[in-house]
């Protein structure tokens, strides 16, 4: 099937299988390999990407399902050579050291930027709610909770 | 834009590249056929529809593999048990032959155009098998008449060990005023690093080399690895990796797919890429710990510790792979004594295949374990023989006076501060303040415990003769580092430049590592046993003295002035005779102006060697029970760590809060079940295997109270594997300071909610739970 969908603000077209996942089609097709496949039951969140503004696990959709659609990838959120600075949770997440093996980061930072546009103060109980769907084995998310928080307030505009 | 460390830019922009992100135009995909039998005999393989399957090139069998003249995979080293007994080995073959003896063990290897014709292909092979009796489980492994899986180990006993003086510790417990023993399991356990095990082999002829892409914890140890199985001498052998996405231990060496992919690359002339699902990684990538300690201690009527004892029973899996055998002796008897001064130890342990996925190393491999039954051991002796845990601690203390310490089973700990350790976690803690805390628990409902335990373990051996590292200036100056300890998240390139930066005086953001470099090859250790910071870190301090001489005479020439003149401070050689700043220069000013010469004149190598460290800590975990559900919050945790010298806090820190919520994975969720009938893995996925998930555990205080090593030039004793070590005894013992003093027997982990719950409600039905 072809599709035609909007990937980190490039229209782009595809040649797809009907069961080929989304996940799949960013990373074979078009290269975006930074959405990462951590597991087989949509439950490890590596490949967390949003879709029309909305986090989706990019394992739990069909390619077909994102024709027409608008999608960032980790990669979108500061395109290479655009000269722009980190994006905020990205900062975050370095400044905090909510990463060690960086397997599960974009995943995470994408659920988290979703997290904050939905509630941009969030509490400990919406944090933990917010990355549910999101597992690291490295840090013990102490520094990803701490990240969260301090982008959360980068982003109010607290320095 | 200040970024932590070196790594993060490429990882927080999805720039980085695990071994599934690589891709070679032509790449050919394998899919493994795995046993879904624990243990049978195969019948018959069909593959005729299999082979004529749309883009299927190859199917591997067992035979091919032995035509190839591919061996089995690794098994250790050989080991010795009591009386001089040989060790009995079952290595486990690349794929299976006549017999499967786990769940999940490699049969066949479908290679096809892409992983889906791979796939589909597999489903038409045809494997008829004859189910065989199963045992699950070392101590019915062991019963007479249980069913046998190797007919070369009589009784599934692989080894029988010991270490110690068992003369010595029964007379002890003969004279002993109080005797406690308790069984504690560290139950098997899935490592699941996030990045699924991947490879991908591409055959570069023009070179006669096979290039492996694989997340390793460092090139040699992988590369002896693929030449052990293969037969291949290592010269034709090359491992790459970028990024490496968690390792734990589980991925210093080759597995069966490893060398499917290598053979497929070579015989096909095409490159072959495997990537595991994570199902696959459940039932294929070794497990961890799987041990069973039996632990006995001889106090006497003061509360002095007499002589300790150990009986341990050591699940292998189904056949001996890589460090099972090691774990299960050296590791477990190294440091038996934990903290303690004991006249008298002993330990036996039993080495016993079953019918499940084989053990390697996982976060401390049998350290975490060993202090893990010590602390609770001397928990459950104050409990039972009416000693405060804290005083019976200090009482047994080896004090600060009496290093070196040799310990009754031949260890020898270098240094360390037990009391000034647990004094600074118990102010840390407010440990006084708890009978209060515990009282506005009550108020609420709530069961509040404490848990304290003072660990002590080995850091890794140097398998290596040393450990080499070397640098290049390239023509801007730039110092790029190399070496052959393989990260996977603990932060190499930050530390090892922060080293050589803070040494050079020279900012460490313009100084890059590169681990495992091909065209690099040194001598030297892989990451393992928390050592990776000591010991390419104490090369890379050597490194610095090096790099400051040989630039010493260069720096010399070029300023007018004898080198004997020269002092070098904050990255400038200054001529001390002279006051003027022009009669110095800069190492990056010098390393410019002789960077016409090929090779850099200032290029260089350093080896040390590193003995074995000592790292130690307390940790004290403070937690609440709701007796309602069973299910418990840890309310507070403190780590106060012994590490030595520590190079970077914050990556220290990401350490300890790393291993310690592992340890909060293994404490309340994470357990590897086998069905006991038909040796099906239950927990095979995140849906049943309970991964610790963010917010499990907050309000974690971590604290240092160095006591540098002399047995390495930095003076660091290793931090990858501490948090483990301390976590697992603080948060049972926490756990059974609520529940021992209701009259529930003690409890092995995981203390999940309905457990807890189920001991609640069977012991205490008149108190309205």
């Amino acid at each position: 099937m072809n599709i035609e969908l909007v990937v980190n603000g490039q229209p782009r077209v595809a040649l797809v299988e009907e069961n080929t996942l989304l996940v799949d089609l960013l990373r074979e097709q078009f290269g975006l390999t930074g959405s990462h496949v951590g597991c087989d039951t949509s439950q490890c969140g590596c490949c967390t990407v949003h879709v029309n503004g909305q986090a989706v696990k990019a394992c739990t959709m069909l390619a077909v399902q994102a024709d027409g659609c608008d999608v960032l990838t980790v990669e979108g959120l500061t395109p290479a050579g655009s000269g722009q600075t980190l994006h905020p949770v990205q900062q975050a997440f370095s400044t905090c050291h909510g990463l060690q093996c960086g397997f599960c980061t974009p995943g995470m930072i994408m659920a988290t930027v979703d997290l904050l546009k939905h509630c941009p103060q969030p509490n400990d109980e919406q944090i933990r709610e917010g990355l549910s769907g999101n597992l690291c084995r490295c840090t013990g998310y102490l520094n990803i909770v701490e990240a969260v928080k301090v982008a959360a307030q980068t982003m109010r505009g607290q320095p | 834009m200040k970024l932590s460390r070196q790594e993060d830019l490429r990882l927080v922009t999805g720039r980085g590249k695990f071994t599934a992100d690589w891709h070679f135009d032509g790449q050919l995909h394998a899919y493994m056929v795995r046993s879904d039998h624990a243990h049978a005999k195969i019948v018959s393989i069909d593959l005729e529809q299999a082979r004529a399957a749309p883009g299927v090139e190859a199917i591997l069998t067992a035979q091919d593999m032995a035509n190839a003249g591919f061996g089995a995979i690794p098994s250790g080293p050989d080991l010795t048990g009591v009386n001089g007994q040989a060790q009995k080995k079952a290595p486990m073959p690349v794929l299976a032959q006549d017999v499967v003896r786990f769940v999940g063990q490699p049969v066949l290897a479908v290679i096809a155009q892409s992983p889906q014709m791979a796939r589909d292909a597999a489903e038409l092979v045809m494997i008829e098998y004859e189910e065989l009796p199963l045992v699950v489980g070392v101590h019915d492994a062991l019963q007479d008449g249980a069913p046998q899986l190797h007919a070369s180990v009589p009784a599934n006993l692989g080894l029988e060990f010991e270490s110690g003086d068992a003369r010595a510790v029964e007379q002890a417990f003969e004279q002993a005023r109080h005797v406690t023993t308790l069984r504690v399991s560290s139950q098997r356990l899935v490592g699941n690093p996030m990045e699924l095990r991947a490879c991908l082999a591409v055959h570069d002829a023009a070179r006669n080399k096979t290039v492996v892409y694989t997340p390793n914890q460092g090139m040699n140890g992988m590369l002896a690895s693929l030449a052990a199985v293969s037969g291949w001498p290592l010269e034709t052998l090359e491992v790459q990796a970028q990024d490496v996405g968690g390792s734990f231990g589980l991925r210093s060496g080759a597995g069966p797919e490893h060398a499917i992919v290598m053979l497929a690359a070579r015989q096909l002339g095409r490159p072959v890429k495997w990537v595991a699902s994570r199902t696959e990684q459940f039932i294929s990538e070794w497990h961890g710990r799987a041990l069973t300690i039996e632990g006995s201690v001889a106090l006497d009527a003061d509360g002095r510790i007499l002589a300790m004892r150990f009986n341990d029973w050591v699940d292998l899996g189904a056949y001996i792979c890589y460090f099972a055998g090691f774990i299960g002796t050296n590791n477990l008897s190294v440091t038996m004594g934990g903290v303690y001064q004991v006249a008298a130890l002993h330990m036996r342990s039993r080495l016993v295949y079953t019918n499940t996925v084989p053990i390697s190393s996982y976060r401390g491999a049998g350290r975490p374990d060993m202090a893990y039954a010590i602390e609770r051991l001397i928990d459950q002796a104050a409990a039972e023989h009416g000693f405060d845990p804290i005083a019976l601690r200090r009482k047994n203390f080896i004090p600060k006076e009496a290093f070196p310490y040799t310990t009754a089973n031949g260890t020898v700990y270098d240094c360390g501060d037990f009391h000034g350790v647990l004094d600074q976690a118990l102010v840390l803690s407010d440990y006084a303040g708890f009978p209060a805390r515990r009282q506005a628990s009550a108020m609420q409902g709530r069961l509040r415990g404490i848990g304290v335990a003072c660990y002590l373990e080995s850091s890794g051996m140097s398998r290596a003769p040393k450990d080499q590292v070397s640098c290049e200036f390239d023509a801007d100056g730039t110092l790029t580092l190399f070496g052959v300890t393989g990260p996977s998240g603990q932060g190499h390139e930050t530390a090892f430049a922060k080293i050589v930066g803070d040494g050079l005086g020279l900012s460490a953001e313009g100084i890059r590592y590169r681990p495992s470099d091909p065209g690099h090859v040194l001598v030297g250790n892989g990451t393992g046993g928390s050592r990776s910071l000591y010991g390419a870190g104490s090369a890379f301090k050597h490194l610095v003295a090096r790099i400051i001489e040989q630039g010493r005479p260069h720096a010399a020439s070029v300023l007018g002035v004898e080198g004997q003149l020269l002092d070098y401070q904050d990255g400038r050689y200054r001529d001390r005779t002279a006051k003027a700043e022009a009669s110095s220069i800069s190492l990056p000013e010098l390393a410019r102006a002789l960077a016409g010469s090929k090779p850099h004149p200032l290029n260089c190598q350093a080896d040390a060697f590193s003995g074995v460290t000592f790292p130690n800590g307390c940790h004290i975990a403070e937690l609440e029970i709701d007796p309602q559900t069973g299910t418990s919050e840890v309310v507070a945790y403190f780590a106060c760590d012994d590490l030595g010298y520590v190079v970077s806090p914050q990556l220290a820190q990401g350490q300890v809060h790393g291993g310690v919520v592992q340890g909060v994975g293994q404490a309340f969720g994470e357990h590897a079940v086998y069905d006991q009938e038909s040796g099906q893995l239950l927990t095979g996925s995140f849906v049943d295997y309970v991964m610790p998930r963010a917010g499990c555990i907050a309000n974690v205080h971590t604290a240092y109270h160095p006591v540098p090593t002399a047995l390495n030039a930095l003076g660091s004793k290793g931090v990858g594997e501490a948090g483990c070590s301390g976590s697992l005894p603080a948060l049972a013992n926490a756990m059974m300071s609520v529940l021992l003093p209701m009259g529930i027997a003690p409890m092995d982990m995981p203390f999940s909610p309905v457990k807890v719950w189920q001991a609640l409600r069977d012991t205490a039905p008149t108190q309205g739970l």
